[in-house]
């Protein structure tokens, strides 16, 4: 058995503790790569289960909501009402300030064709953007391979957990999975990793297969150390509430504080699968949803990059329109969809309100395709085209 | 075994990897024979009360139907963890794991489950057409597929869809009106949802003419399937789908997929006889095939415990693990089944699939914590359990593994557990790890821990 590959003659980091980039990256040196960015960023905010949208944005003067729901509906009173029609479940107060302004705006009755009521079928959809076929890269993993081809690892997309999501799973290029800075880099200076890591290059490598791993080795380094470097240890930074999801956001903003080029933010709020004692429940994940979403904008207003920040807040399908009898409700369709910067160039509810009279068994009619939301987004926010990331066009909207 | 590649990589594919103290080399058709017992999973007893629906929760006893779900999904799946890897029943065992992720179904039942999943076994190695029918007139697949909802005048097209597109045939080797009168033909095969056994309701069966295929008649729903299995393009599709399993993650030689095909569909699609042809040809055996494929999850899992004879002293660690990877044994991610190859890596994961041998053998630490898919009704959710380690017999292993030489040694543990070379320092890595310790069986520990750690464990 003949070694096919020689040392790395430089070790990834320097003696000085600095950056060194590993020779195979070199071929691809985006000298920009870690540069700082003023380019508009993405935070995709996912409320996993299937958030109520009915009782989220209320349709308080439609009697069929309250027919449909004789004790579940949030009473009229109790509404914050924000237009003739529509308001707020009480407990998305501090959001009533965003909407007000113009920051804050909601898309009704969001879907595609043939609702899949099944979680995993539909976030699956929600994430690969395509209802027709079972595809295994996801809307922003071909957002990255599309536009980075030689790009540092850095300008990866970022998603604030452990494991990463379909979303961000490109053919070629992937994003990056992690809890923020420090978890990373400890769980890859464990020592062992850390040494096949400095002791291997991918560029000798041969087989695709063992490249792929070499490679994906080195660029996870590679991120931690950068990522740690700009953002490990940060300032004390704004007050944000204790939740796993404030904690999520705070880590965003500590990233784009720190000017890491990355583009796009991906971040998960479980719970929403509302079937039994929906109520207290749905109160609560809200107001953790509003507070969070609240401190964050506050936080990036503060450094002045609200205005190069779009948060947009979805969920893989609404609810029944109609409540059952645990108390909750039970899988639905089309939802509402909410986008946040500073400013909208529409404000407010960006289409019609939900329709309760004409149903499809029992369950919302979708009128705006969530392609043209993600193809209006890349084409005007993060500035690509979406041909190659989404599979036929969409018309563009005009929320920003 | 330095001198018998051939039984390696056979074993790495069909197995996971050798076992300690298994004598090599392996004949084949010997081994096959030896390692085709069907033994069933029973720890689930018969179903209890109605089975819940997708999307809804039955009202009474939400939470205690939800914790026994719970229970018996993590029993189940931890049971066939520990079955996969007995040598009498481990060839079945695989090719129940392939017809499990080809056959992908996801249902609130662990009975329905368990059943489908004998159901599979069974059928694994004998005629793809008993396995086909077996599966599509199984309870798990006709709820998970909505054939319950799938009536006269009221077909619901799902079940005929995925058996087309996904099991048999594959896209464009059908049109629409193939699914519309497929479903027609399905109209009425339900099951009692009591006893989770399958039955034909006449009632709500469509009698009337279909086209097919090209074939017009009064087709039931055993006619379909007759009249896909007559494609040939079903051989077709299933020859390709074992080569990118077996053999190559790539497209398959056109001439030999066309001939393995061929012989198939001659054979009345006979599957021992598809799989010994295979791993008996001399291009199974080519380096452009060996040693470069990338283990899904459970394959890397099973894998670590075959290579070692180790046993989890909490049967649940293997769920846990399972739950971090994202490939958790009845929970595929959709009827299309698993990802396969690189799309298993990413930075985090391959990272966790390094530290896992260190986790279960070294009890290293973790923060990792699962994703929550989002759905209140997913046991695994809230499955969990501390202790990850992984009893093995180290002691054992170093009376078998120690040669001369410490060189000689790491090279007869770099034979045992890698299916392609690692590179000169990271045998350097290994040696520096293992030196740490002078005890023999803790020696062996390091040694094969840290080879378990390498990029090329991932790959069989």
């Amino acid at each position: 058995m003949t070694s096919r590959r020689n040392f790395l003659k430089q070790s990834l980091l320097g003696a000085t503790g600095s950056l060194l980039v590993p020779t195979f990256l070199k071929a691809f040196e985006n000298p920009n790569a870690f540069a700082e960015t003023t380019d508009k960023i993405l935070v995709v905010v996912q409320l996993s289960g299937g958030n109520d949208g009915l009782n989220t944005i209320v349709p308080y003067r439609n009697d069929l909501y309250y027919q449909h729901r004789p004790s579940l509906a949030i009473a009229a009173d109790q509404v914050l009402k924000v237009s003739d029609e529509l308001g707020f479940h009480p407990a998305l107060a501090p959001l009533q300030g965003l909407f007000d302004q113009g920051y804050l705006g909601v898309f009704n009755n969001v879907g595609y064709p043939n609702p899949d009521r099944s979680h995993f079928r539909s976030m699956d959809i929600w994430q690969t953007a395509s209802p027709e076929n079972y595809l295994q890269t996801g809307w922003i993993g071909r957002y990255l391979d599309a536009n980075c081809p030689g790009c540092s690892v850095a300008d990866r997309a970022i998603e604030l957990d452990d494991t990463l999501s379909l979303a961000l799973k490109g053919d070629h290029i992937k994003g990056l999975a992690m809890k923020d800075p420090r978890r990373l880099h400890k769980a890859v200076h464990n020592s062992f990793f850390h040494d096949v890591a400095q002791h291997n290059t991918a560029d000798e490598v041969n087989d695709p297969s063992l490249h792929y791993l070499y490679k994906t080795i080195a660029e996870t380094v590679s991120s931690a150390d950068f990522l740690y470097r700009k953002a490990g240890t940060p300032a004390a930074g704004a007050d944000y509430p204790q939740s796993d999801f404030s904690k999520k956001l705070k880590t965003v903003a500590q990233l784009i504080h720190a000017r890491v080029p990355t583009r796009v933010y991906y971040v998960s709020m479980a719970g929403f699968d509302t079937h039994v004692n929906q109520r207290a429940q749905h109160e609560r994940l809200l107001q953790l949803y509003s507070e969070g979403i609240t401190a964050f904008v506050d936080d990036l207003d503060k450094h002045d990059r609200m205005q190069d920040v779009l948060i947009m807040t979805f969920s893989e399908f609404g609810r029944r329109v109609a409540q059952n009898a645990s108390g909750g409700t039970d899988h639905g369709t089309a939802n509402n969809l909410f986008v946040v910067t500073k400013p909208l160039k529409q404000k407010g509810f960006l289409n019609n309100t939900p329709d309760l009279l004409k149903l499809d068994n029992g369950d919302l009619i979708h009128q705006l395709d969530f392609r043209s939301v993600y193809a209006t987004i890349l084409d005007r926010w993060l500035e690509v085209s979406p041909k190659k990331i989404l599979p036929d066009a969409y018309p563009a909207l005009d929320f920003i | 075994m330095n001198d018998d590649p051939k039984t390696k990589h056979f074993l790495n594919r069909a197995a996971f990897g050798r076992a300690p103290g298994l004598k090599t080399p392996v004949n084949t058709p010997t081994w096959i024979k030896s390692a085709s017992h069907n033994r069933p999973i029973d720890v689930i007893p018969a179903v209890g009360g109605p089975i819940p629906m997708p999307g809804q929760r039955t009202p009474r006893d939400a939470k205690a139907r939800r914790g026994k779900f719970l229970d018996e999904l993590t029993q189940l799946n931890t049971t066939w963890v520990s079955q996969m890897i007995l040598p009498d029943t481990l060839w079945r065992e695989k090719m129940t794991l392939f017809w499990h992720d080809h056959f992908a179904c996801r249902v609130r039942s662990a009975f329905l489950s368990q059943q489908l999943n004998n159901t599979v076994r069974r059928e694994a190695l004998g005629s793809f057409g008993s396995l086909l029918t077996a599966v599509s007139k199984d309870p798990a697949m006709l709820q998970f597929l909505n054939n319950q909802q799938n009536k006269k005048n009221s077909p619901n097209e799902n079940f005929a869809r995925e058996v087309l597109e996904l099991f048999t045939l594959g896209r464009g080797h059908y049109t629409e009106a193939d699914i519309r009168n497929g479903a027609r033909a399905f109209t009425g095969w339900a099951f009692n949802p009591t006893s989770g056994t399958f039955v034909f309701r006449p009632r709500v069966h469509d009698e009337g003419p279909k086209t097919f295929m090209g074939k017009t008649g009064h087709f039931s729903g055993d006619d379909i399937l007759h009249l896909i299995l007559e494609d040939r393009q079903t051989a077709q599709f299933i020859t390709e789908k074992i080569w990118r399993y077996f053999v190559h993650e790539g497209p398959p030689d056109p001439d030999i997929a066309a001939s393995l095909a061929k012989d198939f569909f001659r054979s009345g699609y006979d599957l021992h006889k598809l799989m010994t042809t295979v791993f008996s040809s001399s291009w199974f055996y080519e380096p452009r095939f060996v040693g470069n494929r990338i283990k899904s999850p459970v394959e890397l899992l099973a894998g670590m415990l075959t290579q070692t004879g180790g046993r989890f002293e909490d049967p649940r660690a293997a769920l846990f693990i399972q739950r971090a990877l994202s490939q958790v044994l009845f929970q595929p991610p959709n009827v299309g089944g698993w990802p396969t190859g690189t799309a298993w890596i990413d930075s985090s994961s391959l990272t966790f699939r390094m530290t896992v041998p260190a986790l279960i053998f070294k009890d290293l630490a973790t923060e990792y914590v699962a994703k929550d898919d989002g759905d209140a009704n997913n046991a695994t959710n809230k499955a969990a359990t501390r202790n990850l380690n992984c009893a093995v017999d180290w002691a054992s292993l170093a009376q078998q593994f120690t040669k001369a030489s410490t060189a000689e040694t790491l090279a007869a543990l770099e034979d045992h557990l890698l299916a392609t070379p690692t590179t000169a320092a990271n045998r350097k890595l290994v040696a520096t790890q293992a030196s740490r310790s002078t005890r023999d069986d803790e020696w062996m520990k390091q040694a094969f821990t840290a080879f378990m750690s390498l990029p090329e464990y991932q790959l069989n």
